[in-house]
């Protein structure tokens, strides 16, 4: 047993704010801050994409592509989300080990499958994109199985971790009624934890929304597509009315996905048809619509995928990844491991940038964005500015978290010159309204009591913010800070392939130039990444505690 | 009543690491009859009735359940139909209709198919709403099981081991988180049930009033050993106060 000194104890969260605070100036040193770092129209260009989303562009021709757009980007959602539940649920079972009898089999089956969840989800789905469609070209598929296979390993994941969580009592009750493995799975597991794992469905759900739209950078179509599309003919007008499309499909799937888990945590059941029954009949239709569209029509066959040509093409690039019959795979070789590190810390450097202007951002907005702030429940104050405020910044954190980063890097790509400033601010640009809609939430949970003691104590907002909210939500706002910087790093990659720096920008590069042993390196370097990411945040939240 | 033998314990000894749970035990049950376990909280009651349910292993003696060895049984039906086990109210699936759990008596009969069809439309339907009926509950078969209080819960339960109908119940503690008006109520269904089926019923109690109350002999543990094993109208006021008071001077 270590022993520590109270005083070090005492002041443990001081001293990581510091150090983290620390860490992100240290990310800012990277850049050469100067004149340089725009392009000679970038301001120009700025007030122009300003303009457009001021005044966008309404035609019906443009609306009528949003509207199609926005079905297909609904639909290969619907149609990867769908096949994901299917993996996360085999997959997730057999992980949880619930089926296996004896405790070493029991043991191999977490290790093996919780590995295989955990690969399939630490790559980007973008990144599963590119791959699918090099090797087996552009088809719908490959943009469906891009989603799934990430998403199902993220979902499946979550579900094992359920199903290890589950009371053991009622488990326990149904076997000594002499219940099977598997009538034990239907009867006690599943019921114990559907619930849950119907909310963190629709929850990813919307996610797997903004994921279709990008899907379209790979050349797959979508509102993505017609996003950059327009970008590319810089129609910043058009830009806005498909991004405003997808903000809108975002803001419909976070209503019917919030409605989904009110019915859900309602323990109250409704006799006859309910709104549950509701959900599954709309669910059941969008996703037979979904599939129903993707077949016939797009006219895409599964079974092209696997035609000879196709496996030709993909046991070649699936060769060449492994640097089978290559002269000098670049990740065997120094130089290049050198330039890939170098582009690594880079993009952590990019990666902590981001995190720490998001949260920069979310901290001046978050106090009016609370709702029991606004109302003045918790403050015992009420001005009339408080609801204006709130609906305002509330307004933009939607704004924020509906436009996927690579959306806010491609337009932000025409005002920087590439490097990894654009690329930071691109995901800080969508990760400041998740990050502030979070911690709006943590601050509508606390308690009020010892805040209203402030308050009449006669302390001011400030006061009240530092003396009593901080204290209080500092350990779940770091604990957020650290989840989103996760997910950040995950989505570094991703900027960086639009030109925002860091090893995105060069794996494009490979791309284009089919070095394949080179894509193996960066997918090395990203994989290595991720797991720091992974590592460093659990550390960290473990500390806090 | 038959006087067929239907639990012998043999010296049966069990200990967790250095802690001895249970002590060269003997004692046998015989079919029909209705015993309560008592004693001071950590003597051993609920590793006693785990052992006989087979979910604990024991370290030494023997266990006979019906003359054949526990060991001998495997998991599965014929277990199922020889011991029924109901604890406090927690040994639900609450997000399930009563319905269901209560037809989960039943798993150990059915193939995984008719299981999961029963899901959506209940099998053997009759059966479980006139286990209800007997519990009082029958208007809430399809109402979510959580939704029910303590005591209502404690009756699907009890409505579920009619359906599995098995020889002996072992009841652990069944009414431990209950008030008394609702623990009467449980105590009396169950013994009635158990008495009308003429099973054999073995419960763990923490109170001496319900064991006098409602069973025919009251086996005591302390220490994990036998401290009297008595036909309920022989224990006397001084032996619980000996039984309870011991462990303090401890």
């Amino acid at each position: 047993m270590m022993k520590r000194i109270p005083s070090l104890q005492l002041h443990k969260r001081f001293i990581l704010t510091v150090l983290l605070l620390a860490v992100f100036v240290w990310s800012l040193t990277s850049i050469h801050w100067n004149s340089e770092l725009f392009h000679a129209g970038g301001i120009p260009t700025m007030l122009q994409i300003v303009e457009g989303l001021i005044q966008p562009n309404v035609e019906p021709r443009i609306l009528l592509v949003g509207l199609e757009s926005a079905w297909i980007t609904l639909a290969y959602a619907v149609a990867g989300m769908s096949l994901a539940i299917i993996y996360a649920f085999i997959v997730g079972v057999l992980a949880s080990g619930t089926l296996t009898s004896s405790n070493f089999s029991r043991f191999i089956s977490k290790v093996f499958f919780r590995g295989i969840l955990g690969f399939t989800r630490s790559i980007h789905e973008l990144i599963w994109a590119w791959l699918f469609v090099a090797a087996v070209g552009l088809s719908p598929y490959a943009a469906i199985l891009a989603l799934a296979i990430p998403y199902g390993g993220i979902l499946g994941r979550i579900f094992a971790d359920m199903l290890n969580d589950v009371p053991k009592e009622p488990i326990i009750a149904l076997k000594a009624a002499g219940s099977s493995r598997l009538q034990t799975l239907f009867y006690g597991y599943l019921p114990l934890v559907w619930a849950d794992f119907i909310s963190y469905t629709m929850y990813r759900f919307e996610c797997a929304i903004r994921s279709s739209a990008i899907m379209s950078f790979v050349g797959l179509g979508g509102l993505g597509f017609q996003i950059q599309l327009a970008l590319a003919d810089l129609k910043y007008d058009a830009v806005w009315t498909f991004v405003f499309y997808l903000i809108a499909l975002v803001i419909l799937v976070d209503a019917w996905s919030h409605w989904v888990r009110m019915g859900l945590t309602n323990h109250k059941r409704i006799k006859g048809f309910g709104s549950g029954w509701m959900s599954v009949l709309f669910a059941t239709l969008l996703v037979v619509g979904s599939w129903i569209y993707i077949t016939i029509g797009e006219n895409a066959r599964l079974f092209e995928l696997l035609s000879e040509k196709n496996m030709e093409y993909a046991k070649k690039f699936f060769g060449g990844l492994l640097g089978i019959n290559q002269e000098n795979p670049a990740f065997l070789d120094a130089e290049s491991w050198a330039l890939a590190l170098r582009l690594t810390m880079e993009t952590l450097e990019m990666s902590i940038m981001a995190i720490g202007f998001s949260t920069i951002v979310a901290f001046i907005t978050v106090i009016p964005a609370a709702r029991n702030i606004a109302n003045g429940n918790l403050t015992l104050k009420k001005r009339w500015y408080n609801w204006p405020m709130f609906g305002l910044i509330r307004l933009l954190y939607i704004f924020s978290r509906s436009v996927p980063e690579l959306v806010w890097a491609m337009m932000i790509i025409f005002i920087f010159k590439p490097g990894i400033l654009p690329g930071a601010l691109a995901l800080a640009l969508h990760n400041f309204g998740i990050l502030g809609k979070l911690w709006a939430e943590v601050i509508e949970d606390m308690d009020p009591r010892p805040i209203r003691n402030l308050a009449t104590a006669g302390a001011s907002k400030i006061e009240i913010f530092f003396y009593g909210v901080l204290p209080i939500v500092l350990p779940r706002f770091l604990t957020y800070i650290l989840y989103r910087w996760e997910v950040i790093m995950r989505t570094t990659i991703v900027v960086g392939f639009v030109g925002a720096g860091g090893l995105g920008m060069d794996f494009k590069l490979a791309m284009s130039y089919f070095d394949y042993t080179q894509i193996t390196l960066l997918l090395l370097c990203y994989m290595i990444l991720v797991l720091i990411a992974d590592f460093a945040s659990e550390t960290t939240r473990k500390a806090v505690k | 009543m038959s006087s067929k033998t239907m639990i012998e314990a043999k010296n049966i000894t069990k200990h967790f690491e250095r802690k001895i749970a249970l002590s060269s035990l003997s004692f046998s049950i015989k079919q029909g009859e209705m015993v309560a376990l008592i004693g001071p909280s950590g003597a051993g009651k609920t590793t006693l009735l785990n052992s006989i349910a087979g979910l604990v292993p024991l370290q030494s003696g023997e266990l006979l359940i019906d003359n054949l060895p526990l060991r001998d049984y495997k998991r599965g039906k014929k277990f199922a139909k020889k011991i029924g086990v109901i604890r406090q109210q927690f040994d639900l699936i609450g997000p399930l209709a009563v319905i269901h759990n209560v037809l989960a008596g039943k798993l150990s009969e059915w193939g995984l198919l008719k299981s999961l069809v029963s899901l959506l439309v209940p099998q053997e339907k009759e059966s479980a709403l006139s286990a209800l009926e007997r519990v009082g509950l029958r208007d809430k078969s399809y109402e979510i099981t959580a939704t029910l209080s303590g005591g209502e819960q404690q009756r699907v339960a009890m409505a579920r081991l009619m359906i599995q109908n098995p020889e002996i119940i072992l009841a652990d503690e069944p009414v431990a988180s209950l008030d008394p008006a609702r623990a009467d109520d449980v105590l009396s269904m169950l013994t009635k049930i158990v008495s009308e089926e003429n099973q054999t019923l073995v419960a763990s109690l923490h109170s001496v009033e319900y064991a006098r109350k409602y069973f025919t002999r009251i086996i005591s543990l302390k220490n994990g050993g036998i401290f009297f094993d008595l036909p309920t109208e022989k224990v006397t006021d001084e032996m619980l106060s000996d039984l309870y008071l011991l462990k303090e001077q401890e």
